[in-house]
This record gives structure tokens, sequence and C-alpha cells, in this order.
């Protein structure tokens, strides 16, 4: 196992490599320049651009400029600067860790709401239930994040406020704790959320024609027992997978959901990053982003094994 | 319709004029999209405790279906059972509640099934899969619920059964996993145990050893086994009695002997020259002509009528009852008598 893991980690780093010199070269190909864009309208001093392009190795070549950013990494632990100063990766610890609780928050609503639906689906195949169930999973698939934030917005942050006179779901900022993240996390999972209900009915109305659901009907246990430990059980080695390659998605997806509420995480950063064409956030960000998959999926791998004793990893 | 409670199933011991298990008259039906198939046909037997009946038929003749009928494993829908009784110790199952019935299956009626493999869950150890019999049927506890699995897993001679109680299905070779399930099936004395081909997934030297801890086990717990199975061969040596099935009818029953010796009735006798011998070595192995009838559309009169070598007018209208030959014998055909006599009319 635990050479498993080392392997699986060295693996991961040309992926790193990749994905980094990847939108390093992106962010180096687009139009416009980054010092001019410091100054907005004003005319700059030659002499001060100059230093400045220097100091920020932007006359060398992409090569070269990735070679620097990458030893910086490595020797020194060092994302680089932004142009004003500040080092990356001070300016996303905190962005990150807003980040992170929105797609946790927003993974355990998935979690709960997508696999309680799915295994409702699934008891009722055929049945009323299920055909609404599944006609609201296809609604739910169809309606972009960019419509579903703003409307949940006005409906339970502010219309809720007025009618109630008290505020359940803030619409804006990270400052309310567990509270704040409850409607954008459920606005970020609601995808999720169909596509998991949807894969648990399924997995499980496989899992229940199996043979061996059949054996452990006929051995007498309750239909709850059969469907809760035996069926249950096999089921979800598939919803787990999904679950955790989730976890990416959501981080990775976040940039929409945190600009409609507000929230200081890499996603609305990024968004800045991109807009102001600063390098060292953007590579930065994805970095992280491409870290976190690269683990989830390590993380999804080894719940495999536990889950499926049929999987062994030498 | 009034659900009898578990109650006034009576317990081991007399039974009077009651057999063991009793079927009688039993129709199931599938509702498919194609219409409805009648699977089971008014098929009846018995099994008396101690005694091995061996259910005999090729795919879709209704022997399985007859069996988790009396499990009570069918899914219902798409599955109906819309006449017919199945007696356990004078109690009709049919009329159970859900409760009452689950309590039968697995401590009272169980069952084994043909592909081991597939019917033992690939999550769990074999240790555990066992020992939830004890643990949720007698309230054990894990430990003294494990101990009694490694013993089970001793009693079908699984080799170094203590090593192995925490292994899983996929690590055992196909025989023992057979063996598994076979001590699954025996862990709370059951009275009856349903062998649905047990041995067709199996090489034919395991099946041998299969077959014996079977008879074995049954002459030590006097359980009545039904074993249902297309292989003739495997039920020479095991049964008392066969009922032969076709199309969800039993066609012929008789004592194993009588079978063997003199067929009454023409499928039987197919099946039966239908088995290669050493003694024909080089000679063409006969084969029953044409294929079993399609359930959604039985042929009119004898379902068997398109294939009979014995076949006369009244056979395409007529469909035979159950004849009796002698006490012993049924035989759904008109020409039981020629057949017997072997001649070809």
């Amino acid at each position: 196992m635990g050479r498993y893991i080392i392997r699986r980690l060295i693996q991961a780093l040309p992926v790193l490599l990749g994905a980094t010199f990847f939108i390093f070269a992106i962010v180096f190909a687009l139009p416009g320049d980054p010092v001019a864009a410091l100054a907005g309208d004003k005319r700059q001093d030659p002499n001060i651009v100059a230093i400045i392009r220097d100091q920020y190795h932007l006359n060398d070549p992409l090569l070269v400029q990735y070679w620097y950013y990458i030893k910086g990494i490595v020797l020194e632990g060092d994302f680089g600067k932004t142009f004003a100063g500040v080092p990356v990766t001070q300016l996303l610890a905190g962005k990150l860790q807003v980040t992170l609780n929105l797609a946790l928050v927003a993974l355990t609503l998935e979690a709960i709401i997508g696999v309680l639906l799915g295994l409702w689906a699934a008891l009722r195949r055929g049945r009323a239930t299920d055909t609404a169930i599944l006609a609201s999973t296809l609604l739910l698939i169809s309606i972009p994040t960019l419509v579903s934030g703003f409307v949940l917005q006005l409906w339970l942050g502010v219309w809720l406020k007025q009618v109630t006179g008290t505020e359940f779901f803030p619409i804006s900022g990270a400052t309310q704790g567990l509270k704040s993240y409850l409607l954008p996390g459920f606005v970020l999972a609601g995808v999720s959320i169909a596509y998991l209900t949807r894969l648990t009915r399924t997995s499980l109305v496989e899992t229940l024609r199996s043979d061996y659901i059949r054996t452990a009907t006929a051995k007498g246990l309750s239909r709850r027992r059969v469907i809760g430990r035996h069926g249950l059980r096999n089921a979800l080695i598939p919803m787990v997978t999904y679950l955790g390659a989730d976890l990416g998605n959501l981080m990775g997806g976040a940039v929409i959901t945190e600009t409609i509420f507000n929230l200081p995480g890499i996603g609305l950063q990024l968004y800045n990053g991109v807009y102001l064409r600063e390098q060292p956030i953007v590579v930065g960000i994805v970095t992280v982003l491409v870290l976190v998959y690269i683990l989830a999926n390590l993380v999804v791998d080894l719940m495999y094994a536990v889950l499926d004793p049929r999987i062994r990893y030498e | 319709m009034k659900k009898t409670s578990l109650d006034t199933l009576p317990a081991e011991g007399g039974l009077g004029d009651e057999p063991l298990l009793a079927v009688d008259n039993l129709h199931v039906e599938f509702a498919t999209r194609a219409g409805t198939v009648r699977a089971v046909n008014g098929v009846s037997y018995s099994l008396g405790p101690g005694e091995t009946l061996a259910v005999l038929g090729e795919s879709g003749s209704g022997k399985s279906v007859t069996a988790q009928a009396i499990m009570g494993i069918l899914d219902m829908p798409p599955a109906r059972i819309p006449k017919g009784e199945i007696r356990f110790r004078g109690t009709d199952l049919l009329k159970l509640s859900d409760e009452a019935r689950t309590q039968v299956r697995g401590q009272r009626i169980a069952m084994i099934f043909q592909d081991a493999l597939s019917a033992l869950n690939p999550v769990f150890t074999v240790g555990w899969q066992i020992s939830e019999m004890f643990r949720v049927h007698r309230g054990m506890s894990k430990r003294d619920a494990m101990i009694k699995a490694v013993e089970l897993m001793d009693r079908v001679r699984i080799p170094a059964a203590k090593q192995r109680v925490n292994d899983y299905p996929h690590q055992f070779s196909g025989g023992m996993r057979q063996r598994i399930m076979i001590a699954m099936s025996i862990a709370l004395d059951p009275e009856v145990l349903i062998a649905d081909e047990p041995t067709t997934a199996l090489d034919v030297t395991v099946q041998a050893q299969i077959m014996e801890l079977l008879a074995e086990l049954q002459r030590e717990s006097n359980m009545g086994m039904i074993l249902i199975t297309h292989d003739l061969g495997v039920v020479a040596d095991v049964a008392d009695k066969i009922a032969v099935m076709y199309a969800g009818r039993i066609v012929e029953n008789a004592p194993v002997h009588d079978i063997y010796r003199n067929p009454a009735h023409p499928y039987t006798k197919g099946l039966l020259e239908s088995i290669p011998r050493v003694d024909l070595k080089g000679q063409e192995l006969y084969a029953i002509k044409g294929l079993p009838p399609n359930l959604l559309d039985m042929p009119t009169g004898c379902a068997f009528h398109p294939r009979c070598p014995y076949r006369q007018d009244n056979c395409v209208t007529d469909n035979p009852p159950l004849y009796e030959i002698n006490g012993r014998r049924n035989s759904a055909c008109h020409y039981w008598r020629e057949v017997l006599d072997g001649d070809q009319g």
C-alpha cells in the first residue's frame, strides 16, 4: 500500500509540471502587456518600465521564465509575487480556506441529498416517485449555476428575510460561519446532486438485481437489512468514486458561485487574476487545483481497496 | 385474504398424513411487455423428511421458478401466483404474512444456488456471511457466531477453516465456494434444503464431492432435499424420486429406479437416450429434435407434441392429464403404455 501511494505521487509530478507549464504558456500568450496594465491610462516612465520588466524576467523567453518560476517554488516555496508585491502564497492562504469550506459544504449537501434521493428513487423504481425524482434531476442539470444562483439568492436570501424577518441564508460574504456557506454550497452542488442521484439510483437498482441479493433474501433477512447491508455496501463503490472526483470539480467550479455570493475564495481571485493578467496568481491557483484533483483521485483509488476487497494494491 | 401467523406453523415432529412439504397445483406467471408468460402451470409434488426429490428439466421448464416460489424469493411483480398452495407442515406458505414468511426462509427452508461466486456477497468475508445467520436469527454475539461459522466450515470440510474464515469469496476455488454456500444454508438446521443446480458450475470431479457432501449432511440431519438439475447423471445416485418438468408442467414423476429402467413419457425417454454411454461409443448421440416451446406461445394440446416421436392426432388437440400408472408413478402422456413398452406407435 505504502509503495503504491509513493508510486502514484511520483506519477503525479509530470502531470503537475505539464499542467502548470500549459497554463503558464497560455497566460504568456495572452495579448496585452501586464506592466502597461498596472498603470492604467497614465503615461509610464520607460526607465521604470524597463526596471520592472527586468525584475520580473519579462524580457526572457517563455522557457527561461518558467524555469525561474519552478526554481522558486522548489527551492524557496516561493510561488512568486503579485504586481502589488504581495507573495502569492500569502494571498491564497486565506482564500483557499474559503473555497475549501464552500466545496466541502457543497460535497456534504451533495452526498446527503444525492444518496437519499437516489435511494428513494431506486426503491420506488418505475413508480411516480421515481419518475418525479428523475424529472427533477433533469431540471437541475439543465439550469446553469448563473441562473439558479441568482434566483435562490433572491428567493431564499432576500424574500424569505423580508417575509419572516429572520436572515436564514446570508446573500453575501463569508462572515457568518457555516450559515454563509449553505446557500452558495447548495447552488454549487446543484448539478452534482442531480448526477449523484441518478448514479445512486442506477447503481442500487443494478446491485439489487444481483445474485447475492437473492441469497441474502433467501437467508431470511429483513428487506431493510438486505438493502441496507448487502445492497448499499456494494452500490457504494461507484458513488464514492464520483464523490471523490467531484471535490476537484467543485473547487474549480466555484468561480461563478463565489462571484454571485461575493465569497472571497480562490475562484473570485482566479477571475481577477485572469482579468489583470497576473501570471503568478493564475498559475498558482491552477497548481493548487491540479494538486487537489490528484490527491482526491488518489484518495478515491485507496477507498476502492477499502470498499471492494477484490481490489488490492501492491 | 386472512394472513396466518407463524404461531400456527407446527414445530418439528408429528406430521400426521401431511408431507413435510407439499406443492399443490402451483401456477406462476410473469407479466412481460410481450404478454403473460405462464412459467409454472399446475405443478404438484411432495417431499418427506430425509427424502430427496430430483426435479429435472431443461432451462425454462419452470423448475427453478417453482423452487423460488417455495422460498418466496420471486420478484412480485412481475411474478404472480394466481393459483395453488405450498404447504409446509400443513400450513400454506402463500397465506402467511411477510414477516412469518421471513421466519421460515433460511431457518426452516434453505436454498443453495447454482453459481456460488455470484451468489456470495463479494464485499464481506465468508465468515461474516455464514455467521450472519446466527447473529440475525439467533441473536448471537459476533464472536460466538464466528466460532459457529468456523465449525460449519469444518463440517463442510473446508481445509484450514480457522485460517480461512476471514477470507473473501473470490479467494476460494469454485468447489470451496459451493461448500461455503452449503455451510450457510445448513447453518440453522433447516428441515427442507432446496439445491438449485448446485454442481452445474463445477468440474466433474468436484461435482461428485459436492453431491456426496450434500447426501452426507442429509443423512445426518434427516432434512428433505429438493435437487433441481438438468443433469441426469447427478440424479441417479442421490435421488429417491424424480419429477420431470417440461414447459411448466410435471410430465412424469416416479421413484428414481423406475424412471431409469423404464420411462413412461417420451420426453424422459429422450433425455435418457441423450446421455453419452461408453458402450455406444462411436455411434451418433441421440438428441430430442426441435426446441423447447416459447412460453408466450405454447403449442395446443400437449406442449411436447411438436417434438414427440409418439405423436397422434389427439396430442395436438387434447392436453393430457397426469395419468396414474400405478400407485407410485404418473405420466402426462396419452400413450404412456406405448412408451413403456418401447413401441413407437
